[in-house]
């Protein structure tokens, strides 16, 4: 421990390990899965081969093997011993299955209907269509939907039909059959196809710069300026309130806010007398629920802001607002030509910042709208959790939630280069005192 | 503060728009002890029937007291990970020779400002790739991993504070960085370390989203996870009953932000010096 | 124009921290406001500019009365201690403010401006931002600042105090000359007696939020009120003794030197305990009433030398001298006070 070039390390290696298991991983893994279809469907780790209605759509459409694709869909009705061990387990009729065995063993049909037929020109044949059915269904033979661990297996078996592949067809098939997840560009291609892509690109930028300009920034400069011009009590009690939703958990502060605008909250019942019908006020149209999360998530907001611009607007020397005053500065003078110059910073710093925050925030709006109604509050992020990590869509589809996610790691990334650049990096990186 | 301007114009401004937001409060606390006709916004009876859930189980769901304890499991471990692992890192980074140690610092800053949406499909990968998905581990591991460049960030600038001669006196006296550090320095941080730990219990408290995603199971659940799923329900619809929930979940951060506020205030500003 | 405070009261919260207090000052004259920190000199000062509202009594801008309207409305220009420039707006920004405020149109601002700059010298550094300027031309932006929309009153508050010692010189005479030229009532704050002494027609001694002695310089230096005021006066210090009065003598109690007390003050305080003081010009090598004691300290000023004897009951005297004579610490000396010059104060400290 005597060496502080080796102390240093030792004190960085849990941090160091926490960061590349929960930070540089992800981000490089997200940059994979990116590039990958990945999603519920194809599993995260390998997968398996077969050929199924949906892997021979490919094989129609961009290899062109119409008529590979129809033979190998195509089902066979063979009569064998293990078809009919599986009947007699089925619990069909034992006298039929020893007929059929007798007569039939080894023959083939194309259409189930045919198998029908034979069964039914048995002696013992069963006396019901179910019963015949029962039988009937368990010498169905055929690659479909049937999964196999290599490529290998379902060759053996498509040859075991007697299907005959050519090199071209075998290399296709093989492409086609794989479930497991594979490289591909196209989630970025599905992006800038996509109509919702814009819409939620809209979304996001109306949400990012409403909420910024309104409570961020706005909002945060009119109560540091007015608690500014309070006596401390209740300039103290004023910002401990505004802090209040910042501290609340979010799940509660934004029921808080549901309570208000339910369809037997607040809202309506204080606005029934007035002619207004109670209804879901955040979810009645998309111009309110704007407002709601504009104002969940600005009054969170302001509050960072609010505590900044005070702690600024505390270091401004009272000799300056003395002399202003002294000098003839009505209130309104004051705020315009000694606190907003000297804030300007703290300004910048809170934009860029709360541009960041913002853009990558969606829990408020999940909790309190759900992208909805109809899509009109969904913003990149919420997007990208929805299609990535939430069930309602049916399938989670990693790959393009990681894709819709690695612009967001772009923007991020940029951003805070911007940020060290403004905020004089190299002050906040001054060497140690002590060799 | 001087005499040239009146106060109370802008103490009446200022009242009028904190009022909605001091009446959500006070509804929220007023309607789990009351009942209110439908209609109408003034409660007519006292009662503790919302709060039954403290004794009772909701079908389908697990018991408060377990989602409380796996809550309390959650925060503490998660602040004891952050505390320890950020305390011993801000100090290297606040005052020991580092190879590269301005791209740590640098790599620190851009973290702290880095969008956890875009870790959280890759971390869910990871988290089941691991086995670790559905448990509290997993979700303790993450959740300290996503508050530690902040922490890291506060502890330096605290660090920084520190004179240097303490140190230098320090080494002079013939003790070693270690030593310093453990002897000297930390005492020194007390109230940054307090005031950090405030903050990560609190953080870890109120997180929703990563237990949301990465430990939903019903044993595993936190509160935050537990009072939305009630919410979500369609089926029971009872205003009342979310609210006590609510007021149940929040006593100890009411507690903790009454305590230490200017702690807080400190912090929620503080960790970001423009 | 005359500034009159007429029973001025000012609590903070519980505390009384001026209590009627009464001060004239004419039109042209600049009065200094002395005393030492947290004698109430500031709050006086930022009543009279309005930026503390008074509670009780009045204050009067020749007959007006502005005891209730704010700063804004006052006319007063004022100096602060740190200067209180604007850090965002150059130098000439600065000074145009408070016109700029008034809504006077930029050409006006800027002859003004160059006019003023002209007076306190400060023509070239128009277009420099306060953080690039020394000391003594931030002072001149700020006394520029404070002048140029001719406030009826200028108040200075401990303007020299962030200066360094030669500055200090400099910006004294500075000031004054300004005063002159532009002929403003100017109230000086300052805890500095050679500042007050130098730059003021007349110094209020401020103790406790009460002025004690408000007159001309040399007068107060010579006829102080009280032993507290003589002992803020003069650098270095008076020295203090403490005796009795027997047989028209003051009888020192260590020596039992006699020094002559006049005739008034030996009839009515004979047999009574009085303290005197003695200034260290008139405790001198060769004249007056000897007294013995040990050089205990000795100071070399430049041009004087400060010698500090102890008598031999513990009691110091200070001795100035033009001269440098061969005396080393320790020496036993026999030297004179000036018994003419010698101020008699009672038990309570007032001057007979």
């Amino acid at each position: 421990m005597g060496n502080s070039k080796h102390l240093g390390l030792y004190l960085l290696a849990p941090a160091g390990i926490f960061v590349i298991l929960f930070f540089l991983a992800p981000v490089i893994l997200t940059g994979i899965f990116g590039f990958t279809n990945m999603s519920t469907a194809t599993g995260i780790t390998g997968g398996s081969y077969m050929v199924s209605e949906s892997s021979m759509r490919p094989l129609r459409s961009h290899f062109g093997e119409e008529a590979l694709a129809d033979q190998l869909m195509q089902r066979v009705y063979t009569i064998d011993e293990a078809g009919l061990q599986a009947a007699a387990e089925a619990g069909g009729d034992a006298a039929a299955i020893r007929e059929l065995e007798a007569r039939f063993l080894g023959q083939s049909f194309d259409r189930r209907r045919d198998v029908e037929v034979a069964i039914k020109s048995l002696n013992a044949r069963p006396s019901s269509t179910r019963a015949i059915k029962l039988i009937s269904a368990e010498f169905e033979r055929s690659v479909v939907n049937t999964r196999f661990d290599t490529p290998e297996e379902m060759l053996a078996a498509i040859a075991g039909f007697g299907i005959v592949l050519n090199n071209a067809q075998t290399e296709a098939l093989v492409d086609v059959a794989y479930t497991g997840w594979t490289f591909t560009t196209q989630n970025f291609k599905t992006m800038l196809e996509l109509p919702d892509t814009k819409k939620t690109l809209i979304n996001t930028l109306f949400y990012v710069f409403a909420t910024l300009i309104l409570f961020n920034t706005g909002f945060a400069l009119v109560l540091s300026i007015s608690t500014h011009y309070m006596p401390s009590r209740p300039a103290g009690f004023f910002r401990s309130i505004w802090l209040l939703p910042r501290v609340t958990p979010p799940v509660l502060y934004v029921l808080m806010w549901k309570w208000l605008a339910w369809d037997t909250g607040f809202l309506s019942v204080i606005l029934e007398p007035l002619g207004f019908a109670p209804r879901n006020w955040m979810l009645d149209t998309p111009a309110n629920a704007w407002t709601f999360i504009i104002l969940i998530n600005g009054i969170v907001g302001a509050s960072m802001g609010m505590l900044i611009f005070s702690s600024a607007i505390k270091a401004i020397p009272p000799a300056l607002f003395h002399a202003s005053e002294v000098d003839g500065a009505t209130r309104r003078q004051q705020i315009w030509h000694i606190i907003l110059p000297q804030l300007r910073w703290p300004i910048l710093f809170i934009t860029i910042y709360q541009t960041l925050s913002l853009l990558t925030s969606f829990e408020y709006i999940l909790l309190a709208t759900d992208g909805g109604p109809g899509g009109a509050t969904e913003v990149w992020a919420l997007s990208t959790y929805l299609k990535a990590l939430s069930n309602y869509g049916g399938a989670l589809q990693y790959g393009y939630g990681a894709a819709l996610s690695l612009v967001l790691v772009v923007i991020g990334i940029s951003v805070s280069l911007i940020y060290l650049k403004l905020f004089d990096f190299k002050n906040l990186t001054a060497p140690p005192k002590i060799e | 503060m001087s005499g040239n301007y009146r106060k109370w114009p802008i103490i009446l401004f200022l009242g009028v728009l904190t009022a909605p937001l001091i009446l959500m409060y006070i509804y929220l606390f007023v309607d789990t002890i009351t009942n209110t006709p439908p209609g109408s916004m003034i409660p007519n009876e006292f009662t503790l029937e919302h709060w039954r859930l403290l004794t009772e189980t909701i079908p389908g769901r697990p018991s408060i007291w377990l989602a409380t304890w796996n809550t309390f499991v959650f925060a503490t471990a998660t602040t004891a990970i952050v505390l320890a692992v950020s305390s011993s890192a801000g100090y290297a980074l606040s005052r020991l020779q580092l190879p590269a140690r301005s791209f740590f610092l640098g790599g620190i800053m851009v973290l702290h400002a880095f969008p956890t949406v875009t870790l959280l499909i890759a971390i869910f990968l990871i988290l089941q790739m691991l086995g670790l998905y559905n448990s509290l581990i997993g979700v303790i591991l993450v959740k300290s991993a996503l508050e530690l460049p902040f922490g890291i960030w506060i502890m330096k600038g605290f660090y920084d504070t520190v004179p240097w001669e303490i140190e230098m006196a320090g080494i002079q006296d013939g003790a070693t960085r270690f030593q310093v550090w453990t002897k000297l320095v930390l005492p020194q941080v007390k109230p940054a370390i307090l005031a950090l730990g405030i903050f990560s219990f609190l953080a870890g408290w109120s997180e929703f989203v990563l237990p949301l995603v990465l430990a939903p199971d019903n044993k595993v659940q936190v509160l935050s996870v537990y009072l939305a799923a009630l919410i979500a329900d369609d089926q029971n619809f009872d205003m009342a009953l979310f609210k006590s929930v609510g007021v149940f979940y929040v006593i100890p951060v009411i507690i903790l932000f009454v305590f230490f506020q200017n702690r807080l205030m400190n912090i929620y500003s503080g960790g970001t010096k423009g | 124009m005359r500034i009159l405070l007429d029973k001025f009261t000012k609590n903070f919260g519980d505390l009384t921290v001026i209590d009627e207090m009464d001060l004239e000052v004419h039109d042209g004259e600049m009065v200094a406001l002395l005393g030492g920190s947290g004698c109430g000199k500031s709050t006086t000062l930022f009543a009279i500019c309005g930026i503390h509202k008074v509670n009780g009594g009045r204050i009067l801008f020749g007959d007006r009365d502005v005891t209730n309207i704010t700063s804004q409305e006052r006319n007063v220009g004022v100096v602060f201690q740190s200067f209180a420039l604007y850090p965002h707006m150059d130098v000439a920004h600065n000074i145009g403010f408070p016109l700029k405020l008034r809504k006077e149109t930029s050409t006006e601002i800027q002859r003004k401006v160059d006019e003023i700059a002209e007076m306190v010298h400060i023509g070239p550094l128009l277009k420099r931002r306060p953080g690039e300027l020394s000391g003594g031309q931030q002072q001149r932006v700020a006394l520029a600042r404070a002048l140029i929309r001719r406030p009826d009153v200028l108040l200075l508050d401990e303007p020299l105090a962030n200066l360094d010692a030669t500055l200090r010189l400099e910006m004294r005479s500075e000031i004054r000359r300004i005063q002159r030229e532009t002929g403003i009532t100017a109230v000086l704050v300052t805890h500095d007696q050679v500042e007050a002494m130098s730059m003021c027609d007349r110094i209020a001694i401020m103790d406790a939020g009460k002025i004690l002695q408000i007159t001309e310089p040399s007068d107060m230096y010579n006829n102080p009120v009280s032993d507290y005021v003589a002992g803020f006066l003069g650098s270095p210090p008076i020295s203090f003794l403490t005796g009795i009065i027997q047989n028209g003598s003051f009888i020192e109690p260590a020596t039992g030197a006699k020094i002559p007390v006049r005739k008034a003050i030996a009839g009515s305080h004979a047999g009574r305990e009085v303290r005197v003081g003695i200034r260290p010009e008139y405790y001198q090598p060769d004249k007056g009433v000897m007294i013995k004691g040990t050089v205990s300290m000795i100071e070399a000023q430049g041009r004087e030398t400060l010698y500090v004897v102890t008598l031999p009951d513990g009691n110091i005297l200070r001795s100035i001298q033009g001269s440098h004579s061969p005396v080393k610490i320790g020496d036993a000396v026999n030297w004179g006070i000036d018994a003419e010059h010698m101020l008699v104060f009672d038990k309570d400290g007032l001057l007979i």
